[in-house]
């Protein structure tokens, strides 16, 4: 009985795999993807990359809007950097445009996307100039006055705290200042649309957690439309007002990353924000918007709500995040989604503890639990008999 | 990890450099040789490197040689430089396989061979041999040097740079004079360096290439030289040795105090 | 378009000056001699026409080559002296670039310095300096007779023995360089780790080290074996009479007696010879830069 008490203690303090600010969470309105008279700042229309006989990119449609901070999401060779540097102007698609403001820039070279600038996975500094030079390199570029080329590289330098090293080389400054300039030196040109080709990759993690705020402040002050390609999904979760989640050269999903990690469209997706479990079954029962699951385990029934349009006898994945699992010692009193098993294994983090949990066949079950004080009563604890149980609200149908 | 020498690395070392070096070290020693026979040792002295000075032949053929060699390591740098790029940064094109044999082929090819091919070519299109035919032989096998030490630069620094400054409006000129140019500086002057001592020391395709009143230094030693071991030859190429010795530790010695100072500022950074 | 004057300028100027001049070689050798200047017949000549001009050529130089004993002999003998020096080179250079690649991680550079500044004095220059040391009355039996090793005095100069010292000493750098570019990329972990499986160190490197050089080793012999082929200044300095080098042979030929189609079939055959390890060389390099 007192481990029901702990039970609303984890679904809540135990969220996501982030937690803090999120400065564009759908709540605060800021939806343009919605909005039918929108129009994209930037389109991929049908875009198709070829190397050779590797397919990068396939078939890629994709709209972005106005003051997003937009994340292309997946492993490496997943096509999101050829994505990036399609846009940038670095590779010609193979088929298919690409439209900035409603103009095809397809053919135009690199240097003649103004509206375009990007910072690069390696900073791409040039070892050469001091940090004021680099900084000031595109804005020379464009034949601008001298005094006002100051004032810009005085302005950027400001933003992210880089004046007492102006007159530094980039071999001089450590890899937190690196990463300031190569933003500052693209920030500098005031370009529409920010491209960042996993800025935050050669950080360590503290260090990156700072950063990714610091991006955050200077998209929202600028009011930049920033495109950011990461491999990392706690960063894609915490700076993106939309993720597109990308697999061998396709986009599997486009959303919110608070939809993305509640409704994630396929086991891939589901996998790949988070951890999750997933049971594997077939439809046997839809009555008043729930769905009945045989589990492939013998003796377990699963119920959940959904929408999903399935049919009797179809085969289909339940997704649970392991914190909406609660573990108890004894029997659940409720009838719904309950399963037994022995504990496997069990991950002490802290604030919260992983069990791990074997319910026949092979089948592991994550359950996640905050380790607050309330939470009372025999721990538990290796190859100890224990049972679980989750609401039907918790579990999502997946057909793929 | 801290590797030490092994006795067995110590030796080979030692016998490898000992084998190396003490040819030259005999040269030098006995170009201040009193005695005029080479393998009588009588007493240091100078007096060969004076009568160098009044040695007019040699002086003229010095003079050749170094204006030939200024030259066409210039030009030779220029299109090893543009060679290095179409090999490293323009992809795919038409006839690119051509073009790599054509910049490799050079470096392997016997100098007889390519001595005598290009005499032959300056014969069938009449031009005049003498000083600009020896320039431009010599142009062409050292540009492939110049072009394989470039090339190895370009290889290994990181194009993102180069991007980097597209994306920031550089066009592609721009973005090589402002851009790969001084990064790449360091190499383009080793091979500038290269292509010098090559011109400096040729002496089988000058002698095919030359023509009336251009005489190459090593082919006024390579003639003397036929006679026998005179202590003159030793003296211009004990002039030689230090010549491009200086040249060689300096440039390191300038290369090594920038890597050193990069080491100090990396450190500086932490 | 710019890309365009990129690739003409060097592009061409090797068509001119490399490539235009070996079918002028192809085309000599298939000439006469004559006592005229140039010293061969046929000149192109518009007047005649093409056909004219080609009836004219022949390969009378090359069964001229195939006839004379002298010139096969001369090829075999390039070829073996430039195999047999090629293997003393490596025999000389592997455990130095062995030596180098083990050394303490400061010293390296300092190593390199030492092995390529010879490189860069005078080929000419460094062969003159064993003329002195290895002639009868050289520094070499000077030194052994002073100190009683020899009685008699070495007879080495103007024979093959001082054709091989020459070109193992001269090309030496070229051989150690790859050498160690190859030894060095390969960790002493990979031997630590072969002698924790049980084997002795001698094993462990016939084992590991040498197979994993094997592209270092591939390289320097090809950098040392195509040059040396075709080399003149050292068998013409320090060989004898009855050193056969087709370099000197070719030389002999165009400049002692100004035939020049016959020295241009010579060339023709030289090069030839050397395709196969020229065609080995360029595919290993390509190799090597597409593994970068």
């Amino acid at each position: 009985m007192s481990e029901l008490a702990s039970f609303p203690a984890a679904a809540t303090n135990a969220a996501p795999p982030r937690s803090g600010p999120r400065s564009f969470a759908p709540q605060s309105g800021f939806s343009p993807w919605n909005d039918p008279s929108q129009a994209p700042i930037v389109r991929f229309d049908n875009v198709t990359k070829q190397f050779g006989d590797f397919v990068a990119v396939k078939s890629c449609t994709l709209d972005i809007y106005e003051r997003e901070f937009f994340a292309l999401l997946g492993p490496s060779g997943c096509g999101k950097s050829t994505l990036l540097r399609m846009l940038a102007g670095f590779e010609q698609p193979t088929d298919g445009r690409i439209m900035v403001q409603g103009q095809d820039i397809t053919a135009l070279p690199p240097y003649e996307r103004s509206d375009v600038n990007m910072m690069f996975q390696s900073y791409a500094l040039f070892p050469h100039m001091t940090v004021e030079r680099n900084i000031g390199f595109g804005l020379r570029q464009e034949g601008m006055p001298k005094g006002e080329i100051a004032a810009r590289v005085e302005e950027a330098m400001a933003m992210v705290e880089l004046k007492p090293f102006a007159n530094r080389k980039p071999n001089q400054l450590s890899g937190g200042q690196q990463q300031r300039v190569a933003l500052a030196r693209a920030i500098a040109k005031k370009p529409r649309i920010m491209l960042l080709d996993e800025p935050l990759g050669a950080l360590d993690k503290k260090l990156r957690q700072q950063a990714q705020f610091e991006l955050m402040r200077i998209q929202e002050s600028t009011g930049t439309t920033f495109i950011i390609v990461t491999h990392d999904q706690e960063e894609a979760m915490t700076v993106a007002s939309r993720i597109a989640v990308m697999d061998k050269g396709n986009i599997i999903q486009v959303a919110t990353p608070n939809d993305i990690y509640e409704t994630p469209k396929s086991r891939y997706v589901a996998g790949f924000i988070g951890d999750v479990n997933v049971l594997e079954g077939k439809v046997s029962g839809i009555a008043d918007g729930i769905i009945d699951i045989e589990g492939a385990v013998s003796g377990c029934h699963y119920k959940t709500r959904s929408n999903e349009p399935v049919s009797i006898g179809q085969q289909v994945w339940l997704a649970i995040r392991p914190e909406k699992v609660r573990i108890t010692h004894d029997k659940p009193q409720s009838a719904t989604n309950v399963v037994s098993g022995k504990v496997d294994d069990v991950g002490y983090l802290g604030s919260i503890s992983h069990y791990h949990v074997k319910i026949g066949n092979g089948q592991r079950v994550t359950a996640l639990r905050a380790n607050t004080a309330m939470t009372v009563g025999p721990p538990i604890s290796w190859e100890d008999d224990v049972w679980m149980d989750w609401p039907t609200e918790a579990g999502i149908i997946l057909t793929s | 990890m801290q590797t030490r020498f092994s006795w067995f690395n110590v030796t080979s070392i030692v016998l490898g450099f000992a084998f190396l070096y003490i040819p030259i070290l005999l040269l030098i020693i006995y170009s201040f040789n009193e005695s005029r026979l080479v393998t009588v040792w009588g007493g240091w002295s100078t007096k060969w490197y004076g009568s160098l000075l009044n040695n007019e032949q040699l002086l003229t053929a010095g003079w050749v040689t170094l204006r030939v060699a200024f030259i066409s390591a210039t030009f030779a740098t220029i299109l090893g430089t543009l060679a290095a790029i179409v090999l490293t940064r323009l992809g795919a094109f038409r006839g690119r396989t051509l073009f790599s044999g054509l910049v490799f082929a050079p470096l392997v090819m016997p100098e007889v061979i390519t001595g005598l091919s290009l005499l032959l070519l300056f014969v069938a299109i009449g031009m005049d041999r003498g000083f600009w035919t020896i320039t431009i032989a010599h142009i062409t096998f050292s540009m492939c040097f110049a072009a394989v030490v470039v090339q190895s630069r370009l290889l290994d620094f990181d194009k993102s740079v180069e991007e980097a400054a597209m994306d920031l409006g550089a066009t592609p000129v721009n973005s090589f004079f402002q851009v790969t140019l001084p990064i790449i500086a360091p190499a383009v002057i080793s091979a500038w360096l290269l292509a010098f001592t090559l011109s400096l020391d040729d002496l089988v395709i000058a002698s095919f290439t030359t023509g009336p009143g251009a005489t190459t230094l090593p082919m006024k030693i390579y003639s003397q030289v036929r006679l026998g071991v005179t202590p003159e030859i030793n003296a211009v190429s004990t002039i030689m040795i230090a010549f491009v010795t200086l040249g060689v530790l300096a440039a390191s010695y300038v290369t090594k105090r920038s890597t050193m100072k990069a080491a100090a500022d990396a450190q500086k950074a932490q | 378009m710019r890309r365009w004057y990129v690739i003409a300028a060097p592009y061409i100027w090797l068509l001119l000056f490399f490539l235009v001049p070996f079918f002028i070689v192809f085309k000599l050798s298939l000439s006469d001699t004559a006592r005229a200047m140039p010293p061969y017949v046929p000149v192109y000549d518009m007047t005649l026409g093409l056909a004219n001009f080609f009836s004219q050529l022949d390969f009378e130089n090359y069964s001229f080559l195939l006839s004379d004993p002298l010139y096969i002999n001369a090829y075999i003998s390039s070829l073996k002296i430039a195999a047999v020096a090629t293997l003393f080179t490596l025999f000389v250079g592997y455990p130095i670039a062995y030596g180098m690649a083990r050394a303490p991680r400061e010293w390296r550079p300092t190593l390199m310095m030492l092995v390529i500044l010879p490189f860069w004095t005078s080929f000419l220059i460094r062969v003159y300096a064993w003329i002195g040391i290895l002639k009868k009355e050289g520094l070499l039996n000077l030194f052994l007779m002073n100190y009683g090793i020899i009685t008699e005095p070495l007879n080495i100069m103007n024979t093959t023995t001082a054709v091989y010292i020459g070109i193992v000493y001269s090309y030496l750098p070229f051989m150690i360089l790859p050498l160690y570019s190859s030894l060095e990329k390969i960790s002493p972990a990979l031997n630590e780790a072969a002698e924790d499986l049980g084997s002795p160190p001698w094993r462990a490197f016939w084992q590991v080290t040498f197979p994993l050089s094997m592209p270092g080793v591939i390289a320097g012999c090809l950098l040392v074996f195509i040059p040396a082929t075709g080399e003149f200044v050292i068998p013409d300095l320090l060989g004898g009479s009855e050193t056969l080098m087709i370099g000197k042979t070719l030389w002999s030929e165009f400049f002692n007696n100004s035939d020049w189609p016959v020295s241009s079939a010579v060339a023709v055959v030289l090069l030839l010879a050397l395709v196969v390890p020229i065609v080995v060389f360029q595919r290993a390099q390509q190799r090597e830069r597409e593994a970068v």
